[in-house]
């Protein structure tokens, strides 16, 4: 059994080297940077951030470091929680996307630098419909429209508003799918679109405070009527992709015609070809659907928190802020009057002026239950 | 397996020093500390639960709720669903390969193994991306069938079937390598004596080989099962929304419904069904073993 005792030594060793012990410690100079976003704005810090903030500031270097996603991040931000008050390194200095309103107890603590007080001269830019808490600095943002096919689909009949979109997806039966709202924003935006439609398209009348039982049964059962009406004209009689990038992918497949998409990754699958050149993007005039902005956290106990700051203050610059526009296909997380005038120009039919955000809290999770309890089981899967 | 000492290593002489005892302390601790306790505070948070004043008392309220809950006993369902089915394909499919690579003695054989094991270096996430591409909508078959005007198939991504095509391929090589490694156990010469008294191949299979191997596929069915009970990605990136197996329903209830004490419920009643599978492979060890 000569095959076999080489794949069990093979098998070994290759355990063995995953098992040997890395040490690391943060190094002086260089910003470690932990993100919870998807590869597009990975890629987008490497080729862009990365190379300009370098070189514009000499003997500091980016450390970037994919986080996975929010859990993973929260991690490390525990970790630096627990070596506050020892002083230790936490060999982590900036968290990319990241709610600094966790871990609890994190900003009583002082894990989190203040940007209203720490005085970055970008600060005053920043548009306000973005700002949230002062822990948390908003650097771009992005929106969820409908991508859909040009080739079986004349942009000329693509439906613009709630009402028609309805009416297409019923008419062109198995021709749209959107994911399960908590497994990404793309389809979790299309279902808080639906919950708008149910309740008068107010988006002021959510809030993180005010969520009560009452107020969700009320707001949400309504919106649950109206994706289990439709779940029947979906792809495959009512599934469900389990992410954003599943969706693009059936779309790039030629199975669905049409699928909502954050614009960002949307912009970016058309640049790298993984959608077509062909690819048709669009948002409801009636009220676009929801969308979001991305903060960093800067951590207070970081060793190189003062270069992390100036990292937070270049992130707000013109050069980088044009850049997530035309680079990432983000919006600015500055007001559009410090974008470019040309560029303002430019982009100024696809960028609505404002961008509805449904609140987290205890809104996202009655969202999520009240989803896979109500919509996602009840759909005659095998009628045809 | 280490946990086990074997007799002839403890001994039953007065004479023996408690070497062997000691060897084996550092896993049984390590065990003790890493599994063993984790499941008992996990069973002691679920029945030990704080009432509206923040006492806690002795409740089964948790455990009310999960078999009171349809969406959560279909979730249980399709599990035991998808694990009986991938479980039974395996078989079906890993003895016949087991079964060539044991008798076979040409070249073939080992390009046939290597084929067998290589779905263990493909991590599960790339496997299921994979599996989008070719069986799912317009994906290769459906254009390969298409090009030989054969009818269009339903994809099974999205459904129940998508996770257990994707268990199963990702669970070929572990079967197959615990069967071959049972398979070892039968000698050719009684496969002889058989066949020189005129058994067929069936018969041979029947009476020879299956009782020489019955322990082995216990053990791989064990193994399945526990792999398939808790598998994550295959089911969360194929399967449906609603029902989901246990793994994704975990992870949702426990991350995105920040409900710990209902996902420690949930863990722990997978676990009573894991367990049964659990003690099969201590039985038949412990069989193995004994003199």
């Amino acid at each position: 059994m000569k095959r076999r005792s080489f794949m069990i030594s093979a098998a070994g060793t290759a355990a063995g080297l995953a098992l040997l012990p890395r040490l690391a410690f943060a190094e002086a100079g260089k910003i470690d940077v932990y993100f919870t976003s998807d590869q597009n704005v990975i890629d987008f810090w490497t080729n862009v951030v990365k190379p300009k903030f370098e070189a514009a500031n000499a003997g500091i270097a980016l450390n970037l470091v994919d986080g996975g996603d929010s859990a993973g991040v929260q991690a490390i931000a525990e970790r630096a929680l627990a070596a506050l008050p020892t002083g230790a390194d936490p060999q982590s200095d900036v968290a990319e996307g990241f709610d600094t309103r966790l871990p609890n107890g994190g900003i009583e603590a002082g894990l989190w630098v203040d940007f209203a007080a720490a005085g970055l001269s970008n600060y005053s830019k920043i548009n306000p419909l973005a700002l949230d808490i002062p822990t948390s600095l908003p650097y771009r943002g992005s929106q969820v429209l409908l991508a859909y096919d040009t080739t079986k689909l004349d942009p000329a009949n693509v439906p613009k508003t709630w009402p028609d979109l309805i009416a297409w997806i019923k008419a062109n039966p198995g021709q749209f799918i959107y994911n399960r709202p908590d497994k990404g924003g793309s389809g979790g935006n299309f279902v808080r679109r639906a919950i708008y439609e149910a309740t008068g398209k107010d988006p002021s009348k959510f809030t993180v405070e005010n969520y009560t039982q009452e107020l969700a049964d009320a707001s949400l059962n309504p919106a649950w009527d109206i994706l289990k009406d439709l779940s029947g004209s979906l792809f495959d009689n009512g599934a469900y992709t389990s992410g954003n990038t599943q969706s693009v992918q059936l779309l790039s497949q030629s199975a669905v015609t049409m699928i909502p998409a954050w614009s960002d990754q949307a912009l970016s699958a058309i640049s790298q070809g993984v959608l077509p050149e062909t690819t048709g993007l669009v948002q409801l005039t009636d009220l676009g659907m929801p969308g979001g902005f991305t903060k960093i956290g800067v951590f207070s106990n970081g060793v190189n928190k003062d270069a992390a700051l100036k990292l937070a203050d270049f992130l707000l610059t013109e050069e980088i802020q044009s850049a997530v526009l035309t680079e990432l296909g983000g919006y600015p997380g500055v007001s559009w009057d410090f974008i470019a005038a040309d560029l303002r120009e430019k982009f100024k039919d696809i960028v609505p002026n404002s961008i509805p955000v449904f609140p987290g809290g205890n809104w996202e999770k009655a969202i999520n239950d009240g989803w896979y309890r109500a919509v996602a089981p009840n759909v005659d899967r095998t009628a045809a | 397996m280490t946990a086990l000492p074997a007799n002839d290593i403890v001994g039953t002489k007065s004479s023996r020093r408690p070497t062997g005892l000691l060897l084996v302390a550092a896993p049984v601790l390590l065990v003790c500390w890493l599994i063993i306790w984790p499941i008992i505070s996990a069973i002691i948070r679920t029945v030990w639960l704080p009432d509206t004043a923040g006492e806690r008392r002795f409740s089964l309220e948790t455990y009310q709720f999960f078999f009171s809950d349809q969406y959560s006993i279909n979730n249980l369902m399709v599990t035991l669903w998808t694990t009986a089915v991938t479980a039974l394909i395996l078989l079906l499919i890993c003895l016949p390969i087991a079964l060539y690579l044991r008798f076979a003695t040409n070249r073939i054989a080992a390009y046939v193994q290597g084929l067998a094991i290589f779905p263990m270096f493909v991590p599960s996430i790339i496997l299921s991306y994979a599996f989008i591409r070719v069986l799912g909508p317009n994906g290769t078959v459906d254009l390969l069938l298409n090009a030989v005007h054969l009818p269009h198939i339903r994809s099974p991504y999205l459904t129940p079937w998508g996770p257990v095509l994707g268990l199963v391929w990702d669970n070929i090589p572990l079967t197959v390598l615990i069967l071959l490694s049972g398979l070892g156990n039968v000698s050719n010469q009684s496969i002889e004596a058989a066949r020189d008294v005129g058994a067929g191949r069936i018969a041979v299979l029947w009476h020879i080989i299956l009782p020489r191997i019955s322990n082995s596929l216990l053990v791989a069915v064990s193994f399945t099962v526990l792999g398939i009970f808790s598998a994550f990605t295959l089911p969360y990136v194929l399967g449906p929304a609603a029902p989901e197996m246990m793994g994704p329903f975990m992870q949702r209830t426990f991350r995105d419904l920040n409900d710990p004490t209902t996902a420690i419920t949930q863990a722990v009643i997978a676990f009573g069904f894991c367990i049964v599978f659990g003690l099969f492979y201590v039985y038949s060890v412990a069989k193995n073993r004994a003199p």
